[in-house]
């Protein structure tokens, strides 16, 4: 079991409500199955699961497969990028 | 050099800072700016560009290391600025210094295409008293496939 900080950017972060959440992990756990637990633990959290949502581990784009490391301090969700 | 910056920034310096003595042969650079977006003439437009400090920064470098390894660089220059903008202010600087033209033009579009797609800046459009957060377009994506190896 691990503690780590999860954290929303731009229309996520509006839709749910809050930037940042801290949650504690059970491991093995991968970034899809952490959505998923999102989705049902916070308030509008299935936004979590709407088609583009990105995810990083660590400052690290992920996937929904990538496993997250017990070594891990934050995992954020966001929509696509959209700079320049 | 690389930046995530609220200020404004002066083309001219960062221009001056790619130069590297009897070595630059070409300097590409490109400055993206707020442009007026609505239909309705003199509205009121800007943009609020939200980022994720610790991870944009590390994107830009991995972009600006992927170019250094395609084309031989003298020395690159990413300057994105976040918060509020309005029309006609600057937002982003790519600059590429390199013995020779090409690499140097080629360089730079490589930077600007990746950092649309692969950096992690958001944009909140406001219209008069509308706001939407921008969508991702697919030809940004798209535009990635020619620089597949």
């Amino acid at each position: 079991m691990s503690k780590v900080n999860v954290v929303f950017f731009a229309s996520l972060k509006e839709s749910i409500g809050q930037s940042t959440f801290q949650m504690t992990l059970n491991f093995p756990l991968t970034i899809g199955e952490l959505k998923q637990q999102l989705a049902e633990e916070l308030k509008d959290g299935k936004k979590l699961l709407e088609s583009g949502i990105q995810s990083s581990i660590d400052f690290e784009f992920s996937r929904d497969t990538d496993t997250i490391p017990e070594t891990v301090k934050e995992v954020a969700f966001f929509p696509p990028v959209t700079g320049g | 050099m690389i930046r995530v910056q609220h200020e404004d920034f002066s083309v001219d310096d960062l221009y001056k800072g790619l130069l590297k003595a009897n070595q630059t042969g070409a300097v590409a650079m490109f400055v993206g700016l707020v442009r007026q977006f609505s239909d309705i003439p003199n509205e009121s437009c800007s943009f609020e560009l939200e980022h994720y400090p610790g991870m944009t920064e590390r994107n830009l470098q991995a972009i600006v290391d992927e170019a250094n390894t395609r084309w031989p660089l003298l020395d690159v220059c990413v300057v994105h600025r976040v918060g509020r903008l309005s029309v006609d202010d600057q937002i982003v600087f790519v600059g590429v210094s390199a013995s020779h033209r090409a690499e140097a033009f080629q360089a730079c579009d490589f930077i600007m295409d990746y950092l649309k797609s692969r950096a992690a800046f958001w944009k909140k459009e406001s219209q008069g008293s509308e706001s939407h957060w921008v969508e991702a377009k697919d030809d940004d994506e798209e535009s990635l496939v020619r620089w597949s190896k």
